[in-house]
């Protein structure tokens, strides 16, 4: 019953936002808030039914498969054309590369990433408060996070030589500050 | 009334048009260096939601119990003591009315057994090679687990960061949630679509992508934290999270009676009931017996209640005693896997879980297509793309009649996913008369084909029961959606978003 609230808690919020969101003209604010009003009632009233976690979990993804049944639903069928929609979406930046670059953006995306974002989940695990298991696991979780911003960073970023002392330095700074302190 | 240029980014966006470009640029980098292992970790963990039932279809001879008769679980447990590998620690798995089944794990680090025992305590052996195939492709690549286990925690952290960059990059992604056009241009179709699942769906893949991340690096992370605080010590880290062993004392004892001690976490549970056994030691004198119990409102059971040989309670745990880490760490694994809330959460994310393979190999192609736009067209990689994309559910479906064919030959698995692996690559690869478009119809059949065998398998090897039946018609489903044309009937020709 719970996942079928949160179907059709998301299908009534996908559909105040698609109508909101389909006029290009004007903001429609109204109809927004009201669309996300539905889907934030829809995620509180499961949690509240079956349990904080377990029920915002199946709210998330009953909300998910709603939305996109409404978006299957109001999909236009057009003909094919030239590219004139394509060349209005923003275009990756493309050009000569060198090979060192490459190699460089790979290490810095790559090992010293994980380095950096391991300081930065040791140093939470061990400096911030509470209990240490509380603090292994949120640090836990904040290392893949981390390392995901590093990747997104250092592949968009141009200036490679910011990106290695940034990452240096937060890996140094990280696992100093981390073994000074230890797990206390 | 503000009327908005197509390429301007929306008031508030934080990026500005050339950052955009190059997070673009990066997206297709990472999406482009990691599409082959994320596809392949995403499929197989979209079929190993359904791993239970997968096990359920390919041995439906196995006991299907609500509860035990009196005296059934000891003998049960007696058996599986006698028959299991010396000094294992056995995990029992407790039968109930929405999951009528039990089953009994003896493990040990070199070796484990399992049996489905029925409603007397008379074990079947389980021998479910296409569940576990699925489950260890997903975890581990079938590599050593600390290898299998990084490289897939690596394609979680390339998966979120492909998330977070598809975000920056799409300035319109939130006006646009909606606009799906078909039949336009192939790249726009495709990068519609993309965009459209990719959106939708984006807050439970961003906690499939996490919770995966942090699963696969976990022995990583401990390794490295061990060594910064413990001299490379691990047991140190993982003795914060479980209970330190009893004092050791080998001499022989036998078990106590097991359905007291239910009895007695059942009563200290309050509204917990108990899920789970886990004996330790057995058959000695510092023999531990842990009582898990579940509550329907929580993720994964909290409460514990430990015995000892004689049958005594020495520790009794609930909810309000664990620490937020503690807790978060058992849900981790169901909250990832959607093994909570029974078969419509297991539906939801099997959904979810193929619209992430969508995307996945949706974002191939659009960068394949718009080479192509560009005079530049790499026909190699869009054959090597189709051999990827539909080989590899090709690849799985020939896993799966070899394991309805041979189950006691699980080993052989593996060497057919690889074969069929190294063969749609090659094939793909050498067929140089291969069209992207149709060729990728002729390869869905293919796949609907193998669908259809499997579902033939199954029916010449198996007795049909309940939960064969829905997986046979899930099968078929399959298939036919597989044969059938992509739907291009129009629908709303002139919409007001087109």
């Amino acid at each position: 019953m719970a996942a079928l609230v949160a179907v059709i808690g998301g299908s009534a919020g996908a559909t105040l936002l698609r109508r909101a969101w389909a006029d290009r003209l004007r903001e429609r604010v109204g109809l927004i808030v009201s669309g996300w009003a539905v889907l934030a009632g829809t995620v509180l009233l499961d949690a509240a039914w079956v349990g904080r976690v377990k029920g915002s979990a199946l709210a998330v993804a009953g909300i998910g498969v709603a939305a996109l049944i409404v978006m299957f639903q109001g999909r236009t069928v057009r003909a094919a054309r030239a590219g004139r929609s394509a060349s209005l979406a923003p275009e990756p930046l493309e050009g000569p590369s060198k090979a060192w670059r490459g190699w460089l953006k790979a290490l810095l995306a790559g090992p010293l990433g994980m380095t950096a974002a391991m300081g930065i989940a040791f140093c939470y695990a061990t400096w911030a408060p509470g209990d240490p298991r509380t603090r292994i696991i949120i640090g836990g979780l904040l290392m893949p996070i981390a390392w995901a911003l590093a990747m997104t960073w250092t592949l968009a970023d141009q200036r490679l030589l910011r990106s290695l002392a940034v990452l240096l330095g937060t890996t140094v700074a990280g696992f100093t500050l981390a073994a000074m302190r230890g797990l206390v | 009334m503000k009327t908005i240029g197509k390429q301007d980014a929306p008031r508030g966006w934080p990026l500005s048009p050339a950052t955009v470009r190059a997070v673009l640029s990066g997206h297709g980098i990472l999406g482009l260096a990691f599409a082959a292992i994320i596809y392949l970790v995403c499929l197989t963990g979209t079929l190993a939601v359904f791993a239970h039932d997968i096990a359920r279809w390919e041995q439906p001879d196995a006991p299907s119990i609500t509860a035990f008769a009196p005296g059934a679980l000891d003998r049960a447990v007696r058996s599986a003591q006698e028959s299991g590998p010396a000094h294992a620690t056995l995990y029992v798995s407790l039968p109930s009315l929405e999951e009528p089944e039990a089953s009994i794990i003896a493990y040990t680090p070199a070796l484990h057994r399992e049996w489905a025992p029925d409603r007397n305590g008379t074990l079947t052996e389980r021998r479910t090679p296409i569940a576990d195939f699925l489950v260890d492709l997903h975890v581990a690549l079938h590599l050593p687990r600390a290898w299998g286990g990084f490289i897939v925690g690596l394609t979680g952290v390339a998966l979120l960061s492909s998330l977070m960059s598809g975000i920056l990059a799409h300035p319109r992604i939130f006006k646009d949630a909606f606009h799906l056009r078909r039949g336009g241009t192939r790249r726009v179709q495709e990068a519609d679509l993309h965009n459209r699942l990719g959106i939708w769906a984006l807050p439970f893949h961003v906690a499939i992508a996490l919770t995966g991340a942090l699963l696969g690096l976990s022995t990583l992370i401990v390794g490295v934290l061990a060594m910064l605080l413990y001299r490379g010590d691990t047991a140190k880290v993982y003795g914060l999270f479980t209970e330190a062993p009893p004092a050791i004392n080998a001499v022989a004892a036998p078990l106590p009676p097991l359905e007291p001690m239910l009895a007695e976490a059942r009563r200290r549970g309050g509204s917990a009931t108990p899920h789970q056994l886990i004996i330790e030691r057995a058959g000695r004198t510092d023999a531990r017996l842990t009582v898990s119990s579940e509550r329907d409102r929580l993720l994964v059971p909290q409460d514990t209640t430990i015995f000892d040989v004689k049958g005594n309670v020495v520790k009794d745990r609930h909810p309000a005693d664990l620490v937020l880490g503690t807790r978060m760490l058992g849900g981790i694994g169901q909250l990832h896997f959607g093994w909570f809330g029974g078969l419509p959460v297991r539906l939801l994310y099997g959904l979810l879980g193929l619209a992430l393979c969508i995307v996945t190999s949706r974002g191939v192609t659009i960068w394949l297509a718009r080479r192509r736009d560009r005079g530049r067209a790499v026909p190699l990689w869009e054959r090597l793309w189709a051999g990827i994309a539909w080989g590899q559910p090709l690849a799985l479906a020939l896993v799966g009649v070899t394991g309805l064919a041979a189950p006691a030959h699980d080993g052989l698995l593996i060497w057919i996913w690889m074969a069929a692996t190294a063969g749609s690559l090659t094939i793909a690869g050498a067929a140089k008369g291969f069209d992207a478009s149709n060729g990728a119809v002729r390869v869905r059949r293919l796949v609907a084909a193998s669908t259809l065998a499997l579902a033939l398998v199954y029916v010449i090897t198996r007795p049909i029961g309940l939960s064969g039946i829905a997986m046979e018609l899930a099968l078929l489903i399959g298939a036919g959606l597989l044969f059938r044309h992509p739907a291009t009937k129009p629908r709303r020709e002139g919409h007001a978003a087109a």
